[in-house]
């Protein structure tokens, strides 16, 4: 089916040759009247340029990427001055038909109510129109890119950088062999740096593709080699498009890509001789199914070829009914496996390159062979790069957790839900303080506020009663969890709400075409291993950390010491609680915040506890690490199914686990508790 | 608990509340997580039987909703198309969003000879005698999406991307055996699967942008559900790929989900439905207008399944005031060869197979959350056993002539008369 571009208006049957039919002839001779009685057609009719649109109609209201060069040949052909500004008015969708008397016009202001028509060659006001009195042309990207394309002409040489770049967009994107020598003028006169560099990565990529000369060709070829841009490989790797062929002898003067083996892993046996079948050199094998059908063909009064049909049930029968009919010469005789052989071996098997000249496929394959090592090195880098995001945000999300469960033991499956609470204090903020930077920084100390305030109430009311009693606190927080996102859809609704990073959080660091990472990223990372370094400090150098430690080991030995167990059990859940709140504002700016944010972490979370190993953040850094570096591989290796590496992620972690316990980094002596 | 007897007193109120003989069931989720697109489909229904009141109900009586809740709880829908049944004794429902919730209706209304109009775009492969399907067939959606990205945009290196589940598995399968049949070869067709509410995109993002290695055009066919978009379009834009770049279509991103993201790094991209709000018709500034009315917001917008159920109430209407009478196969009778104007400016033919013949819009994403309609086909009529799939290509559905929705064209046999495939 052919996709029509059709526009809005109850008119647009006019203009429509495959609507109803009854209805548009009654339709185009009403307006057709209408026209001869309108001024407006008379107008149209001493103008040019109309008359030249007039001619074109379909093809340009109901243009499409196919058949539009025809009404822009027709258009260019008129030479009239009007043309080039038609064209940008027509890619810039500013062309409106009025549909009373057919008349190609502009408007004053798109989203004015009426519409001010504006005469595209006089530049007056033809009076106005409502929207449904007018078609408006909405030329798609395909159609706005040949019209581009035509265009270059006429903007590659223009005062304004801008219109030049365009150009060269448009070149880019359609680049053609007329362009060549545009390019090579335009190159001698530009000043522009930018658009310098522009018109030298488009001269190479014109002349790999359209040079008179192999040797010109082949050293555009080698000048790109070490360039690990998506375009170079763009520009070389159709060179190297090949064809299977096949002849009796390798022809001489095809240019010759490899000699293919029958029978080997790139061209098995059958394919081969599929090749040879289409190419005619060989009769077509018999198949089964063959077989089957021409015995039916060939069923006499229950009979074929003799033998009763009901006796045909096993594959040697047919085979030798089928051999009786070649015999008898009704079908043809079957292609041995001998017979098979000895064709494919008579024969030569080769695959060419789309391309005639050796010379440039060989330079191509020498500069690609390059590229793709450099490529290689920096995939590496890149998924080591991704790797290490995903171990941070893990880490990020886990870190809260490795104190409360990993320091305190309580399983607080509500967790995660104060990740979500975080997100959307950083919503609820953004709603408030427009400017994107100042709400992240408000949010941010809120956000550890309002869930440092949320854990030290859910310790105080549920968690501290149930200490010694593991499984009641998994089922008590689990509830709160369910309640915790309940309240939240009931509050926020079930979709997602926005949460936008400022502008300089937004794109990514580049260091070159496939090596990237996007700020956000950087960002959590370094967010991370703030956290990393903070906790350690508060944990290991403070008498808040030292009291932690004393209770989490042995919290009747540390009463007597004069600490209050309660009051630290307090603090230290309610700090658990506040960085989770802090990591889900980081989390809320790349994920989406939706009450089931938490959900998506809280598994990732309490693995990367349990496999870095309980009590130590080192070990929840290791575990994040370990954890993020092996999904990433798995992703890298079954690129098709990101749900395949996470069941992966969790099978191995259930094996790891069995060899280690304890996980990556287990506590030793005393501290290690049982 | 609360939420059942919420439901169940609002549904008592309903049934209670008039003495009317005609009874339209509304099986929407109200409550977990699908209530945010099915609800509005409830405050539509309600707008549209309204509305027919207002201009003097149907057959002279007055037509009362029963609203239900069946919870985003796939097998509550089929209790709860029961209890509409044999409870509350409705001539039709309108209701299910998701498809397997539709699935769990079915042998429930084919065992009570019940009615149902299913408003959603889906997978296609079945036709139920008791099911209508308002919604887009395949080919009514992907498949003319994936000509205008062949065609119009020449791309030649396809990445199919899509949550893990029924709709996007059954769609992509379809559409790689029609690449394939145009001529792209397998390795120029890039698939990957993510969870729901999937947010790392980084890598796959990496992915399709070295798609372009080959020196040819990609384009993304995005089957991605829910919130994992702004994840998804948010990597884009942060990668820089633009839609002139890599222009991508998705089929599950509408008005009403764009409502909640920040539309910034979407502009450009495309959508395949049949209607958008954007439709410049008189007929749909009624119906938005009516809406805003109804609904006393203005800033709600109007999408596709809406737009569905307008059609279907309007026909379910119409077959009813033909046939005289709401029983279910005299109406069913009535209904086929029906035409009711649909709001993009045509009309909806209702087809031998419980589909519609519609036109397939194609929008640009506007930084207001609004489409720029760049392309509208003919009508289409829906097909529901895809052409593109050797098994189901032989299988057709036709209940007015064959009685059959599930038809081998081969052996000239029906498979089943039931759709408990």
């Amino acid at each position: 089916m052919r996709m029509r571009a059709r526009f809005d208006g109850p008119a647009s049957h006019f203009d429509d040759p495959t609507g109803i039919p009854m209805k548009s002839v009654f339709f185009a001779a009403l307006l057709a009247l209408a026209g001869l009685l309108s001024p407006a057609m008379a107008q149209s009719d001493g103008d040019p340029l109309q008359q030249v649109l007039n001619e074109n109609r379909e093809l340009i209201v109901d243009a499409s990427r196919r058949t539009v060069q025809g009404a822009l040949d027709a258009l260019l052909a008129s030479e009239l001055p009007e043309v080039p500004a038609f064209l940008q008015l027509w890619q810039a969708r500013e062309i409106y038909v009025r549909d009373s008397d057919g008349l190609f016009v502009t408007v004053e202001d798109e989203d004015a109510d009426p519409l001010t028509l504006i005469d595209l060659t006089t530049g007056e006001a033809l009076g106005t129109a409502t929207s449904r009195e007018v078609t408006h042309l909405r030329p798609n990207r395909g159609v706005q890119n040949v019209i581009g394309a035509s265009l270059v002409l006429f903007q590659l040489n223009a005062e304004d950088p801008a219109v030049r770049a365009g150009a060269l967009a448009a070149i880019a994107r359609t680049p053609d062999e007329s362009h060549l020598p545009l390019i090579r003028e335009r190159i001698e006169v530009e000043d522009d740096p930018d658009l310098r560099d522009q018109l030298e990565a488009l001269l190479v990529r014109l002349t790999v593709a359209f040079a008179e000369d192999d040797e010109t060709r082949v050293a555009a070829i080698e000048s790109l080699a070490g360039s690990i841009s998506v375009e170079a490989r763009g520009i070389l790797n159709p060179l190297l498009a090949t064809t299977r062929a096949v002849a009796m002898e390798l022809p001489e003067d095809r240019n010759i890509a490899r000699v293919l083996t029958p029978g080997s892993d790139e061209l098995p046996t059958d394919e081969a001789y599929g090749l040879l079948v289409s190419e005619n050199l060989a009769p077509p094998r018999v198949t089964r199914a063959g077989i089957r059908d021409a015995l039916i063909a060939n069923i006499d009064d229950g009979f074929v070829a003799g033998v009763p049909v009901h006796t045909l049930d096993s594959d040697e029968a047919r085979l030798a009914a089928y051999m009786t009919l070649a015999e008898a010469g009704t079908v043809p005789p079957p292609v041995t496996d001998e017979q098979a052989q000895v064709i494919l071996n008579s024969h030569v098997f080769f695959e060419t390159y789309r391309e005639p000249s050796g010379a440039v496929t060989s330079a191509a394959v020498q500069t690609l062979d390059g590229i793709n090592r450099t490529v290689g090195v920096y995939e590496t880098v890149d998924l080591t790069l991704d790797g290490l995001s995903l171990a941070s945000i893990y880490f990020l999300a886990a870190i809260g957790l490795a104190i409360t469960f990993g320091v305190m033991g309580v399983i607080n499956m509500a967790h995660g839900e104060f990740i979500m609470m975080g997100a959307y204090t950083g919503y609820v903020v953004q709603t408030l303080v427009p400017d994107y930077t100042l709400s992240i920084a408000i949010a941010l100390p809120l956000a550890f506020a309002i869930t440092f305030g949320a854990g030290v109430a859910m310790e105080r009311s549920v968690i501290r009663f149930l200490y010694k009693r593991p499984l009641e606190t998994l089922l008590a927080t689990f509830g709160i969890s369910i309640a915790l996102q309940q309240i939240v859809r009931q509050v926020f609704g079930a979709q997602a709400r926005p949460f936008t990073a400022p502008d300089w959080l937004a794109g990514s660091l580049d260091f070159n075409d496939v090596v990237s990472i996007s700020y956000i990223r950087v960002a959590i990372f370094g967010l991370g291993v703030i956290f990393f370094i903070l906790l350690w400090l508060i944990l290991n150098k403070t008498r808040l950390g030292l009291e932690v430690r004393a209770v989490t080991q042995n919290p009747a030995m540390a009463a007597s010491m004069g600490i209050n167990p309660d009051r630290i059990n307090m603090l230290t859940f309610g700090l658990g609680s506040g960085i989770a709140g802090i990591a889900g504002v980081a989390i809320g700016l790349f994920a989406q915040v939706t009450p089931e944010l938490g959900t998506n972490y809280i598994v990732q979370s309490f693995m990367t506890v349990v496999v870095g190993g309980v009590g130590n953040i080192f070990g929840t850094l290791a575990g994040a690490g370990m954890i993020g570096f092996f999904q990433k591989g798995v992703e890298w290796l079954n690129p098709s199914n990101t749900l395949a590496a996470q069941t992966y992620m969790i099978l191995f972690v259930i094996l790891f686990i069995q060899f280690r316990p304890k996980g990556i980094i287990a506590l030793k002596g005393r501290a290690a508790g049982d | 608990m609360k939420k059942l007897l919420m439901s169940a007193a609002l549904t008592a109120i309903c049934a209670t509340g008039a003495q009317a003989e005609i009874r339209v069931g509304v099986l929407h989720s109200l409550s977990g997580t699908m209530a945010i697109s099915e609800t509005t489909l409830r405050d539509v229904m309600l707008m549209l039987i309204e509305q027919q009141n207002a201009n003097g109900g149907l057959l002279g009586e007055e037509i009362v909703p029963v609203v239900v809740d069946p919870a985003s709880d796939w097998p509550l829908f089929a209790e709860r198309a029961r209890e509409l049944l044999t409870v509350h004794e409705v001539d039709v429902i309108f209701g299910a969003w998701t498809s397997v919730s539709r699935k769990s209706v079915l042998p429930v209304i084919e065992e009570l000879n019940g009615l149902m109009f299913y408003p959603v775009q889906y997978e296609g492969e079945e036709s139920s005698r008791n099911v209508f399907y308002t919604g887009a067939a395949p080919n009514q959606q992907a498949i003319p999406a994936v000509d205008y990205f062949l065609e119009e945009l020449g791309v030649e290196t396809f990445a199919l991307l899509g949550t893990d589940y029924v709709y996007p598995r059954t769609t992509n399968r379809i559409l790689e055996q029609y690449l394939l049949d145009a001529g792209i070869p397998q390795e120029n067709i890039f698939v990957n699967y993510t969870p729901f509410g999937h947010s790392d995109w980084s890598s796959i993002v990496s992915d399709v942008t070295a798609l372009g290695e080959g020196g040819q055009q990609v384009g993304v066919i995005s089957t991605i559900n829910g919130d994992a978009n702004v994840g998804f379009y948010s990597e884009l834009a942060a990668q820089g790929v633009t839609a002139d770049e890599i222009p991508v279509v998705a089929f599950s991103v509408g008005e009403e989900e764009l409502a909640g993201l920040d539309t910034g790094p979407l502009v450009g991209h495309l959508a395949a439905w049949n209607y958008f709000q954007s439709a410049d018709t008189p007929e749909n500034e009624a119906f938005i207008s009516s809406w805003h009315e109804f609904i006393g917001d203005e800033n709600r917008p109007t999408n596709d399944p809406m737009e569905a159920h307008y059609i279907g109430f309007n026909m379910w209407v119409q077959a009813v005031e033909a046939a005289g009478t709401t029983d279910v196969d005299a109406v069913r009778e009535a209904m086929y060869g029906l035409e009711v104007p649909n709001l993009t400016g045509g009309t909806a033919v209702m087809l031998p197979n419980h589909h519609l013949a519609k036109p397939v819009l194609i929008g640009e994403i506007e930084a207001d959350g609004q489409f720029t309609i760049i392309s509208q086909t003919d009508p289409v009529p829906g097909d529901a056993w895809t052409d593109f799939l050797p098994e189901s290509a032989v299988l057709t559905s036709d209940w007015p002539g064959l009685e059959c929705g599930m038809y081998n064209t081969e052996t000239e046999t029906c498979v089943q008369i039931q759709s408990n495939y």
